[in-house]
């Protein structure tokens, strides 16, 4: 770098002196004197500030904002993409007003894709926390040699194809060939139906996301354990406690805002399973009774699949952000009461 | 005979054109173009291109797979809307209905003319006239030369190489012409000859003459004795085949389709208007499908496998089902899956009469950069000669019925499938179809039926009556599910 390049930072005192060490650029309220000693931080704070943040806003309105407010648009279209005059125009598309969702909340797939979703949501999310939290508890112990391979093997499920994950689940929960059904008829139970039977398909789909993130949940849980204080375990270990007394009234308290983490971020998973039942069910309606039919399922089938109507498929979308926001606000109110729960 | 007199013909076509024009090679030498194309499978066939750069040596062809369904549906859609996209796209049959209703995204193919381009290869030169090696090695190990094509060839020239029914599958609503057919997906029966013998359905003897596939095609000439046959095959299983999941046919749902595609009509009627009139509740063809299926699962002549499942590959190899409807692609699918069934298999033909399932069309988008160069290739590679090169080396069947008589086709035998002659089988098959009017929404409503017959078939339980669907609840919920999307 050239020493003029140098001299234009905002970081570097314009008058030659050299830059203080740890300018704190991110929190310059906190020393106020610090703060006078660089007149190029104001700056910093405010031009210099949407600069940094320009690409990722940029990107954002190109690619998330656009794309919600014209689908909101679309919504009240049947809208053919290939009917009109193409491209981003309205030309040649049908103004339908609200019918597009009055359909909609009488459309059956509706009901039977949130309690889908709903369903292997619940089972991908409970078993997993169990998991997770036994595969971190184990972790946690520091009698274990290799820590750092072990840690390293739980992600490697989560940086699998979400795609080859389902294929090769697919072929194992097979109905005829599939090991999961070998091994379950050793112990004389029928060959189950993991494609077609509601209950055993979603709980398939909730195997395939428990596998993907019991992994990255576990070193999550790993990191809070690591910040209890060794002490409290060795008070508890004075006062007699056992190691699972220990992990109830110890280990779990501490993880509280953690587990409020996973929820909140499985529940935002769990609404948008996609490639997992798509890829079982092998048809984008989910199934002969749309017993694999995700919401988001739902929506690609209405606007990509074989009807093609982006209208509609819009219309689901609004109606999943709808569903997004309520259970958002449910996850608010039960963090909060967690957290005041702590609070006593 | 006939293939040779064709050849014969275009070789002096080409000669005189060459003579004609005169265009000296070096003048029109290399103006370099890539051609890209939007395919999936085995559409485009690798050897091929190479014979096509050989003689084309300032061709460039990019070739981008995907899978059919995001191919067919969001990446054409999306280039159709935005306006850029390849110069070649492959629209599969069950898509062309769909595309057909949106004739302004494809060239009308009536309106291209192929260049001189290609008149050099039966020199054995390519277009500088340095000499280049046209030929190739079938898959029975015999040295054949690549074809050529004609200059000044439009579609509507070469439109009475290809099958009828076959042809109108790439017609647009408007008439105009926007894909050219490749291979047919003529459907006959595939039997394991050696599960057959064992059902006592034919002798070792027959099997080994040659015959059993008559004696079979002759217990079944319709679906009704079809699924007799199967009762007679379930029969003979021994109690424990039969709890392994064992069955005569690999799948029942596959024959609603076959009896379907009999017809004349499925789901719409060309009424003269564009998207034609919708007789999804009216066409008794389709109540005879649907039955048909339905009769054949009450026979329990099937098992519970689907097509294309992991538990199908395996189920191939095991012998898990005697018979299976196979269009002709499926043949080459089989090989691949089940190597070491090599042999065990045959072909006889299919109850009813003919059948139809798959098949592409190669269309060049409005939109195309290189349309002359992407016309040059189609007219090429869809030729005759080079549709008899990938049924002599893949087994997909050529929809160019100028050829069935050659004696190529007509002669040839699959060591796979117990010698049978497969050419004779399926040529017989396809040319008894007759063209379908195919609409808009085909494919969904496809999907709406083959659900309804799943629920009735996997018997899953109705959540209104807390009973396994019925047939007439599983009709109307179809009914009801195909007025959604057809609203």
């Amino acid at each position: 770098m050239s020493s003029t390049a140098v001299n234009d930072s905002p970081l570097i005192d314009k008058k030659g002196g050299r830059p203080k060490t740890s300018p704190s650029p991110w929190k310059p309220k906190k020393n106020k004197k610090e703060r006078e000693d660089f007149p190029g931080l104001r700056s910093l704070n405010g031009k210099w500030g949407y600069l940094f943040v320009a690409p990722f806003i940029v990107m954002f309105i190109i690619f998330g904002m656009f794309p919600v407010l014209y689908s909101t648009v679309i919504a009240f279209y049947e809208f053919d993409p290939l009917a009109g005059a193409g491209g981003l125009s309205l030309e040649g598309q049908t103004f339908v007003g609200f019918e597009n969702f009055i359909y909609l909340l009488q459309d059956d797939r509706l009901y039977t894709a949130i309690g889908n979703t709903f369903d292997i949501w619940f089972w991908s999310t409970f078993p997993q926390m169990v998991i997770s939290i036994g595969l971190a508890a184990v972790l946690r112990n520091r009698f274990l040699k290799a820590k750092t391979f072990w840690r390293t093997i739980l992600l490697v499920p989560n940086i699998t194809s979400v795609l080859a994950v389902a294929i090769v689940f697919g072929q194992l929960f097979g109905r005829e060939f599939g090991i999961i059904n070998w091994v379950l008829g050793l112990f004389g139970v029928d060959n189950i139906d993991f494609v077609e039977d509601p209950l055993a398909s979603h709980i398939a789909i909730a195997t395939m996301i428990t596998w993907r993130w019991a992994g990255y949940n576990a070193l999550i849980f790993l990191a809070s354990m690591l910040a209890i204080p060794d002490e409290l375990y060795e008070s508890a270990s004075l006062d007699g406690a056992s190691a699972w007394q220990q992990f109830r009234y110890v280990t779990l308290p501490g993880l509280r805002n953690t587990i409020t983490f996973t929820l909140i971020v499985g529940t935002i998973g769990g609404l948008q399973v996609f490639a997992e039942p798509l890829t079982l069910a092998g048809t984008t309606d989910g199934g002969s009774t749309h017993q694999l039919l995700t919401l988001t399922m739902f929506l690609y089938d209405s606007a990509f699949g074989a009807s093609s109507k982006w209208g509609y498929g819009a219309a689901v979308g609004i109606i999943i952000t709808i569903i997004v926001l309520i259970v958002s606000l449910v996850n608010f109110l039960v963090t909060r009461k967690l957290a005041s729960g702590e609070a006593k | 005979m006939k293939i040779k007199k064709f050849a014969a013909g275009l070789a002096i076509a080409g000669l005189a054109l060459g003579v004609g024009v005169s265009v000296p090679a070096t003048a029109t030498a290399a103006t370099p173009v890539t051609i890209t194309i939007w395919t999936f499978g085995d559409v485009i066939e690798p050897n091929l291109i190479k014979q096509y750069k050989l003689i084309h040596p300032e061709v460039t062809l990019s070739i981008k797979k995907s899978d059919l369904d995001p191919l067919n549906g969001t990446n054409m859609i999306t280039a159709c809307t935005s306006k850029q996209g390849p110069d070649i796209a492959a629209v599969e049959v069950s898509y062309a209905g769909y595309w057909r209703s949106y004739p302004k995204c494809f060239t009308d193919l009536r309106t291209m003319k192929t260049s001189d381009a290609n008149v050099n290869a039966d020199k054995g030169t390519d277009k500088n006239g340095n000499p280049v090696d046209v030929t190739y090695i079938d898959s029975t190990g015999k040295k054949l030369t690549v074809g050529t094509v004609a200059a000044n060839l439009s579609a509507t020239s070469i439109k009475p190489n290809y099958l009828p029914w076959r042809w109108e599958q790439g017609v647009g609503y408007d008439d105009s012409v926007i894909g050219i057919p490749t291979d047919v997906g003529g459907l006959e029966v595939a039997f394991r000859t050696d599960l057959m013998v064992k059902a006592g359905l034919v002798t070792a003897a027959q099997v080994k003459n040659g015959t059993a596939r008559d004696v079979l095609s002759k217990k079944w000439p319709t679906w009704s004795k079809f699924i007799e046959v199967g009762k007679q095959y379930m029969a003979k299983l021994s109690a424990a085949d039969k709890k392994a999941g064992k069955g005569f046919i690999d799948n029942v749902g596959t024959i609603y389709a076959a009896v379907l595609n009999q017809g004349t009509e499925k789901y719409y009627r060309n009424n003269g208007t564009d998207q034609g009139q919708l007789i999804y509740k009216t066409n008794k063809n389709i109540k005879t499908a649907w039955d048909t299926t339905l009769n054949a699962h009450k026979a329990a002549i099937g098992t519970r496998i689907g097509q294309f499942s992991s538990d199908w590959n395996i189920g191939m190899n095991k012998g898990t089902f005697a018979t299976m409807l196979a269009p002709a692609w499926m043949m080459d699918y089989i090989k691949q899956q089940a190597p070491d069934t090599k042999g065990k298999w045959d072909i006889a033909s299919l109850p009813g009469g003919g059948g139809n399932q798959g098949g592409t069309q190669l269309t060049i988008p409005s939109y195309a950069k290189n349309k002359q160069a992407a016309w040059d290739f189609i007219a090429w590679y869809l030729a005759p000669e080079q549709q008899l090169q990938v049924f002599r080396t893949y087994g997909l069947f050529p929809s160019t019925k100028s050829i069935y008589g050659d004696s190529s086709v007509k002669d040839f035998k699959d060591p796979f499938f117990n010698n049978a002659p497969v050419g004779k089988i399926y040529s017989t098959g396809i040319t008894k179809l007759k063209p379908i009017f195919e609409g808009k929404l085909q494919r969904g409503i496809d999907q709406a039926f083959g659900a309804g017959l799943g629920r009735v078939v996997s018997g899953k339980k109705n959540e209104k009556t807390k009973k396994p669907w019925t047939s007439a609840e599983s009709w109307a919920q179809s009914i009801a599910d195909i007025d959604k999307l057809t609203r």
